[in-house]
Order: C-alpha cells, then structure tokens, then sequence
C-alpha cells in the first residue's frame, strides 16, 4: 500500500530565504522512493494551524522584516503548534524558523521580539557580524556527520530539555561560544543550516519521515522504509 | 575647474593611457588616482552632462545598453559606462576618458550600483533615475531587499527634482512617498485575475499593512499588477505599459508598447522589462515610437551574453546564472524553445559565484522535466550539489551524465545527440569554460562579457 502524509510549510511565502523551500522538495523526493505521498500546505498569516490536520512540518528561514511580521502572527498558532510538538509532531525549523519557536529572539534593529516558547532556547544579536560559511557538526547519538552552510546573525542559547543537533566539527554553530548547533526536542528538529539542511542531510530527511509515518500509521511496519539507504550527496 | 580638479584629471587621464597602453586594461585605477588627488572631482567632470542613472539589482547591464541606443537616435554624444565599471572609481575614469563635447549639453547614461547612487549624487544632480527592479541577490552583498532599495533612496533623497522612472509591476518601488517626479512602466497585457505569487517568492507583503499581495496578473516572480485585499493598496497608474505581449523564443521576443510594435533580438520576459525601461527613458527624453524600434533592431549585438559558440557542429550558447529569479528566467527561456536541446549545468562557489550554493534550490528546474531533454550534464567545482538539484528534479540517471572536469564537459558536449546545447554556468565556471574553448581554438578571447 501507499502512504499519505499532510505537511505543513509555516509561512512558505514569507519565511524563505537561501533555498529553504529545497527542504520540501528533498523530503518529496525520499518521500516518493518510500512510497509516500506527501500533500504540502503553505500555512501563513491570518490562517490557522490546526495539530490534528498536519503529519509534518517545515519552518524556514526569513527576511528581517518578514520575520518580525511572522513573530506577531504565529502568537495566534502558539497554542496549536505547542500542541504538535509536545505530541510528538514531527517538525523541522530552519534559522528564522528555529529561533520563533524559542522563546525570543533579538532583531536586526536591536528590539526584543517574542517567539511562542515551545523550545525551551533563546536568540541574542551579534552586534554587526554575521557567521557565514561551510560548516560541519557530528550528532554524538548516531554519530551520524551533517553538512551545511550558515549565514546568521542571531546567537541561540538551548535550554536544558534540548539537545544540540551536533557538535560543531568546524564553523561556528548555534553562538560561536559553546559547540552546540541546531536543536532536537522530542521529534522537533532546529538548525541554522542552509544547504538546503535536506539535500546534503538526507538522513534528517528520512528520521522526520519515518517519525512522522510511525505516528500515523501506528500498527504498521515500516522496516522496509527504515532500511532505505541514503547515497551522500554532498 | 579648479587647480586641484585640473591636477586630479590630468593624473587621472595620464594613468588611463599609460594603462590602457602599456597594460591593456585598467577601468578603475585611473578613477582611484583622480578621487585620491580631488575627492570631490565628479562634480567637476558631470557638471556638463544631463545624467540618467540607472540602477536595480538585475538588468542594469542590458537596460543600460539599450537606453544608450535609444537616446542615440536623437542626442549624438552620449557617455556611458563599460559594463561592470559601476561603482564610484570605475564612474569617474568613464568621466575622464569622455571627448570633449564640441556643441551642446551632452547626456551621458550611467549604470550604477544600488550602494553607488549616493556617491554619483552627491556631486551630480541627475536628469532622471531609472529603478529596474530589486531581487534578492543570493551573495547577500547588500542583504535583503529593504535594505537595498534604502540605499538606493539614500542617494535619490540628495536629487529630489530629478524624475524617477520605474518598474510600476515591482511593489517595492511604490513603497515609499519621495518628492520626485515618478512614471512607471509596466506589464498590462492580461485581463484581470486574481491570484497570489507562488509561495516561494520575495517581497509580497503590502508595504502599506503587511498583508499578503494578490495580484489580478503576474509577469514573474513578485512582479505584475498587484493590489492588497486589505488596504487597497495598488499598482500605480502606467506611463508607459506592455499592452500586447507576441512570440517569445530563446532569441527573440515581439511585443507592443503604447499600442506601438517592436521587436528584440533575444529572450527571456526579463529583457522585455529591460527594453520597455529604454522605451520610457526614450520617450520621457523625446524620443519618438518609430526611431525607438530602430534602435531596438539596429543594436543586436548589446545581447552579447548569449553568445553561440561553434564546438566541432554543436551550437553551444553559455548562459550566466547567479540569482535565482535571473536562473528561474533563464529556465523559462531555455523552455520556449521549439528545437530539442541538450543542457549543461556548471557550479562554482567562489566569491564571485557566490559561496553559498543554497540558491540553486530557488530556482525551478523542475519545470524541465517535462521537456525530455535528451542529454544533461552536471560539472564543475560544486558539481554533487547541482546534480543532485537536477536528480530531485526528476532528470532520469540514463540521461545524465556527472563530469567535473570542464575539459571532460566539452568532450561530452561533443557527443549529444542534438544540435544545440544550453551550459548554464556560475561567473568563474564560465570564465573556466570559455577558456578552455579558447585554448580550443572554438573562440577567439577568453572574455565574453
């Protein structure tokens, strides 16, 4: 049989930058060689998220200005969005996207602007200086090895719930001070990493899939998906 | 002039010889010499000249060329800049190298970086600023578009007479109250619609309430006639509008003005908006509908950056692509061809390229998926990264090939199957390429642009 999976792209038309949309197209194409059908839904300003409707989530990365609109907007999901995650919902937010579901982050003209706080981090300003570059992280649990490319600005904190997504192997990572990058909390997974994360990454892609069938489809096996083997390409 | 500015030139003017002499080169340091000797030298060199300034992110080039061409018909001497000498120095040695005018006041036509308008102003007070457009660039030199049109805005702020003339189908350009005098030109061939900009698009809040753009018709990207469901807010009344749009093939594009036909000899929806920007500076200096078309058929060679070069049968045409609203026009071109084509696909990261490789997701290619391409090629430095943007796109593995080696390339390109053969290429996998052609022998000089 064929699978079905409802993914929601948090404000697609705003929160785009540095080719985070590869992340959708990179979860379509794994999705299509596990044979799963993938209905992707952009959800933005003045729409609802509703928990029950989505399997998947993506949030990327935005513009100053968009993002600090989407920091108003997304208070009306917060409730919703909350409910996702702490139920297991699969989720994967991108820069912008990782530091509004914390709970602040500093903007580009030095103001305090709220995220909802379902991540227990927080973002401060780098004052005038941006992390730019390739960077490299290792996942200490899987040992699995992630490429990528930064370019931010923001300084993220992780709170005690999370765990970083890797350790910074080489580049600079969540604030260039603690060898952290990225996030992982229950199925939610952060990251500053451009590239896009999914297509040199192809074993996020897959852990997000698989997290998200095994909720959906609880009694069903999914072994013959979980041995789908992931070429490097990067 | 003054002793200081006579010093500055003279130095200036002595350096560009001995360069241009001696070196065969050297667009900016005669302009670096001069300022160095007389900072304030421009005002000196442009107060004889009618200046239009032309600036945006994408079609400076082109637009620039073309706005020359058309003024030509009518303004016998007109000064303007060799392609990428935009930036201050590179703007003043265009100054120095100008023949002194016998008659007259003559224009001189400059295409200026978005940062740069400020230093051309604060010396000169142009005639008329022309605003292409604003993409996001993906070097992320200036960073995001706001941030871009501001610097433009911060020179325009020092000429509040001049007239702006501007691209009315971008939002941004209808964002900010200014004093100047604007006309638009614009896209308004289409019955009305309404629709919104595909999701990944930049720059579709309303900048009046920050809701998202609808738009009742849509050229590409953020561009068309939009309005905010909202607010109200609107596409300004045209000046100048695109009523007829006609045959667009990779080469040649037909389409009517003002009611008025013209012609171009090249593709892309991008360089209508180039062509339509000449025709209104042409018009708001006088030019006339029929010397306008002259010009558009008489300049064939200002579309010099898609050349066709000969490799042993094959019609090879390199494209440059370095943004992905320029890369997603390019596709789109590439896509209206009626004859089977082969495709090439060079990455590089390095500075000039840009060193981030995240854009090539931006672009659409899977809109050739459906065109049964028979051969695809995927080389240079970054080549895993293209290939595998070709693989999600659906291009099947039997008919792609994976080859680094940009000598291997051309061995390949040797052997497709069909006549003609697109390389879209990142700016230093270009020069790579075309100086392995040159070492060749299929072209004569290692730059083409």
């Amino acid at each position: 049989m064929s699978y079905e999976l409802n993914v929601a792209h948090l404000y697609g038309d705003l929160m785009n930058t540095y080719g985070d949309v590869g992340n959708i197209l990179a979860l379509n194409y794994y999705a299509k060689q596990m044979d799963v059908t993938l209905n992707v839904k952009v959800v933005s300003l003045e729409e609802d998220f509703t928990s029950a409707a989505y399997d998947l989530a993506f949030f990327g990365g935005g513009q100053d200005f968009e993002q600090t609109i989407v920091s108003q907007d997304i208070q009306t999901k917060k409730a919703e969005l909350t409910k996702f995650i702490e139920s297991g919902g699969p989720l994967l937010a991108i820069c912008g996207g990782f530091q509004l579901l914390g709970h602040y982050y500093i903007g580009a003209d030095g103001e305090k602007l709220p995220g909802i706080g379902a991540l227990d981090h927080y973002t401060l300003a780098q004052d005038h200086n941006r992390f730019i570059g390739n960077i490299v992280i290792k996942n200490q649990e899987t040992g699995e090895t992630y490429h990528g490319f930064e370019n931010h600005q923001g300084l993220t904190y992780l709170g005690k719930d999370e765990r970083p997504l890797g350790n910074v192997v080489s580049g600079k990572g969540n604030n260039g001070e603690d060898g952290t990058e990225g996030a992982i909390y229950k199925n939610v997974y952060c990251s500053y990493f451009h590239g896009p994360i999914l297509t040199r990454n192809g074993d996020i892609a897959k852990h997000l899939l698989i997290a998200a069938l095994q909720r959906k489809y609880p009694d069903v096996d999914f072994s013959k998906q979980e041995a789908l083997p992931i070429p490097a390409t990067f | 002039m003054s002793f200081r500015s006579g010093v500055a030139t003279f130095a200036g003017k002595s350096s560009y010889w001995f360069l241009h002499t001696f070196l065969h080169g050297g667009s900016s340091l005669p302009g670096k010499i001069t300022l160095k000797l007389d900072p304030n030298i421009l005002r000196t060199l442009g107060a004889k000249y009618d200046v239009v300034v032309i600036t945006g992110t994408n079609g400076k080039t082109l637009t620039t060329a073309l706005t020359v061409s058309v003024l030509h018909e009518k303004f016998p001497t007109i000064l303007t800049n060799p392609t990428g000498s935009n930036m201050e120095q590179g703007i003043v040695t265009t100054f120095l190298n100008a023949k002194n005018p016998k008659t007259g006041r003559p224009l001189a036509v400059l295409e200026v970086d978005e940062a740069n308008v400020i230093k051309v102003t604060q010396y000169i007070e142009p005639k008329a600023f022309v605003f292409t457009n604003i993409f996001r660039d993906q070097m992320d030199r200036y960073g995001e578009i706001y941030t871009t049109y501001q610097k433009i805005l911060d020179g325009v702020a020092l000429a509040p007479k001049a007239t702006i003339i501007a691209n009315g189908d971008s939002p941004i350009f209808h964002s900010k109250e200014l004093p100047n005098p604007i006309e638009y030109y614009g896209f308004d061939d289409q019955p009305d619609t309404d629709m919104k900009a595909k999701p990944n698009t930049d720059g579709v809040l309303c900048p009046n309430c920050e809701h998202i753009l609808h738009y009742h018709s849509l050229t590409y990207s953020n561009q068309g006639k939009y309005f905010c469901p909202n607010c109200g807010f609107s596409r300004p009344e045209l000046t100048y509008r695109l009523t007829k749009l006609g045959a667009q093939t990779p080469t040649s594009s037909k389409f009517e003005i003002d009611g008025h036909p013209f012609k171009i000899q090249v593709g892309g929806t991008y360089n209508i908006y180039n062509a339509l920007a000449a025709y209104a500076v042409g018009r708001f200096m006088g030019v006339e509908p029929e010397q306008i078309s002259n010009a558009f058929n008489a300049n064939q060679q200002v579309f010099g950056r898609q050349e066709v070069i000969d490799v042993d049968g094959k019609r090879v045409t390199i494209i440059l692509v370095k943004n992905p609203v320029g890369l997603d026009q390019v596709l789109h071109m590439i896509g209206t061809d009626t004859q089977p084509f082969s495709l090439v696909g060079l990455l590089n990261a390095n500075y000039a390229d840009g060193i981030d490789t995240s854009w090539i997701w931006d672009g659409d290619f899977e809109q050739l998926a459906d065109r049964d391409i028979p051969t695809v090629i995927t080389g240079g430095e970054r080549y895993k990264d293209i290939t595998f943007r070709l693989k999600v796109a659906g291009i099947p593995d039997d008919r792609h090939i994976v080859e680094p080696n940009l000598e291997k390339v051309v061995d390949e390109i040797k052997k497709v199957t069909t006549d003609h053969v697109y390389v879209l290429a990142t700016y230093t996998a270009m020069l790579q390429m075309r100086k392995i052609l040159a070492d060749k022998g299929y072209v004569k000089e290692g730059l083409g642009i």
